[in-house]
């Protein structure tokens, strides 16, 4: 990490975050069963334990999340277990309201 | 194969106490299953027999048994197989115990903590619960990595896998480390399937709270059903002094595991509880069913039990209070006589159904703190303040979902909890109390992106309510209406008695499986 300068705003956020003790805040929040804890960038938060620095808006990366099953608990991934999900729904950001919940409920 | 079949009854009544493993179910496996698990010895299926779930485990199993390799069973048929599964190899009650509160759907709950290397191994993902809820030999725990790996092949590059040897931790100490916590065999689980179990038929005393709206209490009537599921009749009564009807539909696997489908006055409600080992307590979680972070916590028991007080309602009672206070429990009949310690008179007492309501004054010379209440020879405490003098809110933590289209919102409930300093200067917890609700932006980020504008709001029951999902173009780079707010409460009869809570509002999720 000592070798690497950061050259945009979020990284050096993310290098003070790893100097202060904002990540002990992130580590509380990552705990809450049912939400991812990987923070690349973060599914439900970010990894200050926050929002600002997730995809946003979200649909305008859904599908790069779905094709590569990036969070697999989370969206469905369509490279194997649902290869239908986004299918005729070519765009997240205007077709995002006809995507079905996978798991069905009972 | 008659005489495999002889050998697998007697095997089946040997080894199992459990209601009703019938041969028939065995035959759905062989039937459906074993295509692909070859049936190795008899009734013995590979894969299969190696493990041990809940019934919500063989529920996903089975969807995704469907959803990846193509296995179409018919509704009913599924609905044996995860029975038959869930008795047979189901866990026992002590070991279902850790992960409870991920089959009873409870939102905003710390997660089970492992450590930091198997939390980033599992429950990166998913929730550790997921894992504490099975049972496998190391053998089997390895497979598991290879399925997750084969059927996921890109968390090979996720954070948490890229930057460390996450195989090599995956397949070698990972499959041993969760064998030893998580085994096949157990003590618990050979004593619990010869353990005859009783039957839930009969009269139950039941109390119920909903975090941020009302008690329940009242009766439950049980009754078993030919087909060996259960059907309930609540007849219960609210704080607020209304009637409540209701019915449930229960399957009960494992012998203890309550599963209901019911209805109260309309409102559609699904029940996740498990009896006590001995059968004697019923207890769970109940929630709305189209949005089950919205429920509460019941506990009934059985109408014969000996004079018991399950709950005292209000639960804590102002100086100068003058009016009724209902206890719920059993054996509270004519015969018993109720006190609440000094400084509280009795009045009027009206017994109805598991309950007693007593016309109670609180005399300015009581005590504050916690009072003891009797009915014969039950006891229980209900608390006594003169002001709240300390403010707390549950959860601390909470993340509530934008929701939209075909996927709901999540909402999120915030309950503020009292306390008062009792003569000693120490503080001593009262339980709910009224608050009024606001939010406000957890951080500088926060206000600057007009976060408690755009995220929801919350209303004057605790409830956070989000804002609609989908690109919002009054937001920079046309944002969703994410946020992350405090939630702040104000004591309503305390003035100065504040909390706050930290809230994430944050993307929905479209993979809703019953074990988060």
């Amino acid at each position: 990490m000592s070798e690497l300068k950061p050259t945009n705003r979020k990284a050096e956020l993310v290098l003070a975050a790893a100097k202060s003790d904002d990540l002990a805040e992130v580590y509380a929040m990552d705990t809450v069963a049912g939400c991812a804890a990987t923070f690349d960038p973060g599914w439900e938060v970010d990894q200050f334990g926050g929002v600002a620095s997730l995809c946003q808006p979200m649909e305008a990366d859904l599908y790069g999340c779905s094709d590569p099953c990036w969070w697999p608990a989370q969206v469905p991934d369509t490279m194997q277990t649902y290869p239908t999900w986004d299918a005729g729904k070519p765009s997240a950001q205007n077709d995002w309201r006809e995507l079905d919940t996978v798991f069905p409920k009972k | 194969m008659i005489k495999s079949r002889i050998g697998l009854i007697a095997a089946a009544s040997l080894a199992f106490m459990m209601p009703a493993i019938s041969l028939a179910e065995v035959e759905l496996v062989r039937a459906y299953c074993s295509g692909c698990h070859h049936e190795s010895s008899p009734g013995q299926f590979d894969r299969i027999s190696a493990v041990r779930k809940t019934p919500e485990g063989w529920t996903m199993t089975l969807f995704r048994m469907h959803q990846v390799h193509g296995l179409n069973l018919p509704e009913d048929v599924r609905d044996q197989i995860v029975h038959h599964l869930s008795d047979a190899q189901g866990l026992a009650p002590s070991e279902a115990a850790t992960g409870r509160f991920a089959l009873e759907r409870r939102p905003n709950v710390k997660d089970i903590d492992l450590g930091a290397e198997t939390n980033a191994m599992c429950g990166r993902c998913h929730s550790i619960a997921r894992s504490a809820l099975q049972r496998r030999d190391a053998d089997e725990w390895l497979k598991l990595a290879h399925m997750h790996l084969g059927q996921w092949p890109s968390l090979e590059y996720q954070a948490s896998s890229r930057d460390r040897p996450w195989w090599t931790i995956a397949s070698t100490q990972m499959p041993s480390q969760l064998a030893a916590q998580w085994g096949l065999s157990s003590v618990a689980w050979t004593q619990w399937k010869n353990t005859p179990h009783r039957s839930l038929e009969g009269r139950w005393v039941l109390t119920s709270h909903a975090a941020g709206g009302l008690d329940y209490y009242g009766t439950m009537t049980v009754k078993k059903e030919p087909d060996g599921s259960y059907r309930a009749q609540y007849e219960l009564h609210d704080s607020a002094g209304s009637v409540v009807h209701g019915t449930s539909h229960a399957l009960v696997y494992t012998g203890y595991e309550w599963r209901g489908t019911a209805d109260f006055d309309g409102f559609p409600v699904r029940e996740v509880y498990a009896t006590n080992e001995d059968g004697s307590r019923l207890s769970g979680r109940w929630f709305d069913a189209n949005h089950p972070e919205a429920g509460g916590d019941t506990v009934a028991i059985r109408e014969e039990t000996s004079t018991t007080i399950l709950a005292v309602s209000p639960r804590a009672l102002k100086v100068g209070y003058v009016g009724p206070v209902t206890l719920v429990g059993t054996g509270l009949d004519r015969s018993n006589v109720a006190t609440f310690g000094p400084g509280i008179s009795v009045g009027r007492v009206v017994h109805g159904s598991g309950t007693m309501t007593v016309d109670v004054r609180v005399e300015d010379t009581a005590d504050v703190g916690a009072h003891t209440v009797t009915a014969g020879a039950a006891t229980s405490t209900v608390s006594v303040y003169r002001r709240i003098d300390s403010l707390s809110i549950s959860p601390e933590f909470a993340i509530a979902r934008l929701g939209g289209g075909k996927t709901p919102s999540v909402s999120a409930q915030f309950e503020a909890l009292g306390s008062i300093r009792l003569p000693d200067g120490t503080l001593f917890p009262i339980g709910p109390v009224a608050a009024t609700w606001s939010t406000a932006p957890f951080d500088e980020e926060a206000k600057k992106q007009d976060d408690v504008r755009f995220a929801g709001s919350v209303d004057e029951h605790g409830q956070f309510h989000p804002a609609g999902a989908g690109p919002n173009k009054e937001r920079e780079f046309s944002g969703n209406n994410v946020g992350n707010l405090k939630v702040i409460a104000s004591a309503t009869e305390s003035e100065g008695a504040k909390a706050d809570a930290h809230l994430i509002v944050t993307v929905q999720r479209w993979n809703n499986t019953p074990i988060y």
